[in-house]
């Protein structure tokens, strides 16, 4: 096993989460992009779907730990959305930014939905509002922001050719 | 992209029901049990991430209110800085209204009006004319002393020469009558500001320097007793039959706002006494200062005991720890004077206006007949 495309990927999804409780806060956006989904959608395309659901429900705990009452709500969404990332990286597995673009606007999408649905806090026409309107929304930040890092970090992820 | 090698289905079916099930057994713990689940995560592997999370939105808390922040501070700095010209617009004031209690009557206040022109510096418009009383030669003093003379008249305002002016001459004295002479500006030394000379002094009379220089009252327009400036040294001039003085000027020109135009018939009574009253009025003025700000510092002191005090006994019957800042028992026997309410923010400047008596009105009352001017036969005023 080669160790260094495995400790880029670990330092690239550490550099998600960092930006995840530094960078959204601090832009505060109403549709804010989801570092973590990326950073799952990314090591779940690297790992089989076994592993991705264990990083999946590892760091929706994670993310569930500042919102507790809705604790495990993410963990279901992001296992669901790790598992299935990496069951289907035969689809996406592809260097075309455009078709990881939709990757990643299609995983936090999904998420959105199950997160939102499994916490049963909103409800409603807010539920509506939420999932068609501030979701995708959400998601096109979150997609355009990979896609942005990908093309940055790109060296990083690409293996190594020796 | 990296692929993974190849994988077992059923054993990721497995791991993944798993994940599910733990999950679901998350979502569905009741809240005294998931609270301390997800508060025991956020204080160990996730403190970092929480710590980061803080940080980033007091960042985004302070980028939001750095603008009103601004904003806030313009105001406390543009209200500091009119502070201090009240300040200063307040001891203006309260000296002239010394003036004013000092002169009694036959006065007319007025404000100067400097202009921006090249000949300002020795003329200015003052707000007052004949309708108030004001005539042509009538004496501009301030609370410091000299300022000019009224040259035109309108009706509703006039027009003056400062001492500045090359043609202004004033004769001058010193109080004790020891020293005689004429004061006009000092045109020569204008790199050293506005300057005095005292011309034409019999050689024995000899001033040292800091010496007051008065208006003589020789001449009939101004009368005896205005401050003129003080001696700061002798200087040479082509006059080899007389001493020159150069004198610091009383009144700075560029101090002149508020002035006080004197009429003829107060001009006629002479000036004897009143700056020596300006200068206890204004000591008085003070000491009233000093004196309500030592009141309202003691009251407010009482007030900050008095309010220590219950907390003390507060604390007492509640059963909690009483404060250590002082100590209690000693505000307890201590005679506790009654508690004064004191705004925290007394403006001490204008409890100074408020503190000087009110101007007194210049209507012409019978003063006690004083003679200013010296006996001298053969001369006339």
């Amino acid at each position: 096993m080669n160790v260094g495309p495995v400790v880029r990927a670990t330092i690239t999804f550490l550099i998600f989460i960092v930006l995840h409780y530094t960078l959204r806060p601090l832009l505060g956006w109403r549709a804010p992009m989801d570092f973590l989904i990326l950073a799952l959608l990314l090591a779940a395309v690297r790992v089989r779907p076994g592993t991705a659901a264990i990083i999946g429900f590892l760091l929706g705990l994670v993310s569930d730990s500042l919102a507790p009452e809705a604790l495990g709500a993410g963990a279901i969404a992001m296992t669901t959305i790790g598992f299935g990332a990496s069951y289907l990286k035969a689809v996406f597995f592809a260097d075309n930014l455009v078709l990881n673009a939709f990757f990643f606007f299609l995983g936090k999408w999904v998420f959105d939905i199950m997160y939102f649905i499994g916490e049963q806090r909103v409800h409603g026409v807010e539920l509506v509002q939420q999932l068609l309107l501030w979701s995708p929304l959400s998601a096109a930040v979150t997609a355009a922001a990979g896609v942005l890092l990908l093309f940055i970090m790109r060296p990083l992820l690409e293996p190594s050719t020796a | 992209m990296y692929r993974a090698g190849r994988s077992n289905p059923r054993i990721d079916l497995i791991i993944l029901t798993t994940c599910i099930l733990l999950a679901l057994a998350a979502r569905t713990l009741p809240a005294t049990m998931r609270d301390p689940v997800a508060t025991a995560m956020r204080r160990t592997f996730l403190a970092p991430l929480v710590m980061l999370q803080g940080r980033a939105e007091m960042s985004r808390q302070s980028l939001l209110l750095a603008e009103s922040k601004t904003a806030v501070r313009d105001s406390v700095s543009l209200t500091a800085m009119r502070a201090g010209s009240l300040e200063g617009e307040n001891e203006r004031l309260r000296k002239l209204m010394g003036l004013a209690s000092g002169l009694r009557w036959g006065f007319v206040p007025a404000e100067a009006l400097h202009g921006r022109g090249i000949r300002d510096e020795t003329t200015v418009i003052l707000t007052a004319g004949s309708q108030a009383g004001v005539s042509r030669l009538s004496p501009v003093i301030a609370p410091e002393g000299l300022v000019g003379v009224v040259d035109q008249v309108d009706p509703t305002m006039s027009h003056a020469m400062l001492w500045t002016h090359p043609d202004f001459r004033v004769s001058a004295m010193s109080p004790d009558g020891s020293a005689f002479g004429i004061a006009q500006a000092h045109l020569r030394g204008t790199t050293n500001g506005y300057l005095i000379e005292l011309r034409g002094v019999p050689f024995r009379a000899a001033l040292k320097p800091g010496a007051l220089i008065v208006s003589s009252g020789w001449g009939g327009v101004w009368p005896r007793g205005i401050p003129v400036g003080t001696v700061l040294q002798e200087i040479k001039t082509s006059e080899s039959w007389a001493r020159t003085y150069l004198l610091r000027p009383a009144v700075s020109p560029a101090d002149i706002y508020s002035v006080m135009i004197l009429r003829r018939d107060r001009v006629a009574k002479g000036m004897d006494g009143v700056w020596e009253s300006v200068a206890e009025a204004e000591a008085a003025a003070q000491r009233i200062v000093v004196a309500g700000d030592s009141a309202a510092k003691s009251a407010a002191l009482a007030e900050a005991a008095a309010r220590r005090a219950v907390l003390d006994s507060t604390a007492r019957a509640t059963g909690q720890p009483v404060p250590t800042g002082g100590d209690s028992a000693r505000v307890f026997t201590a005679p506790r004077p009654a508690p004064v309410r004191v705004p925290a923010d007394t403006d001490t400047t204008r409890a100074r206006v408020l503190t000087v008596p009110p101007p007194v009105d210049t209507t012409p009352r019978q003063p006690p007949p004083t003679d200013s001017l010296p006996a001298r036969p053969g001369l006339t005023r």
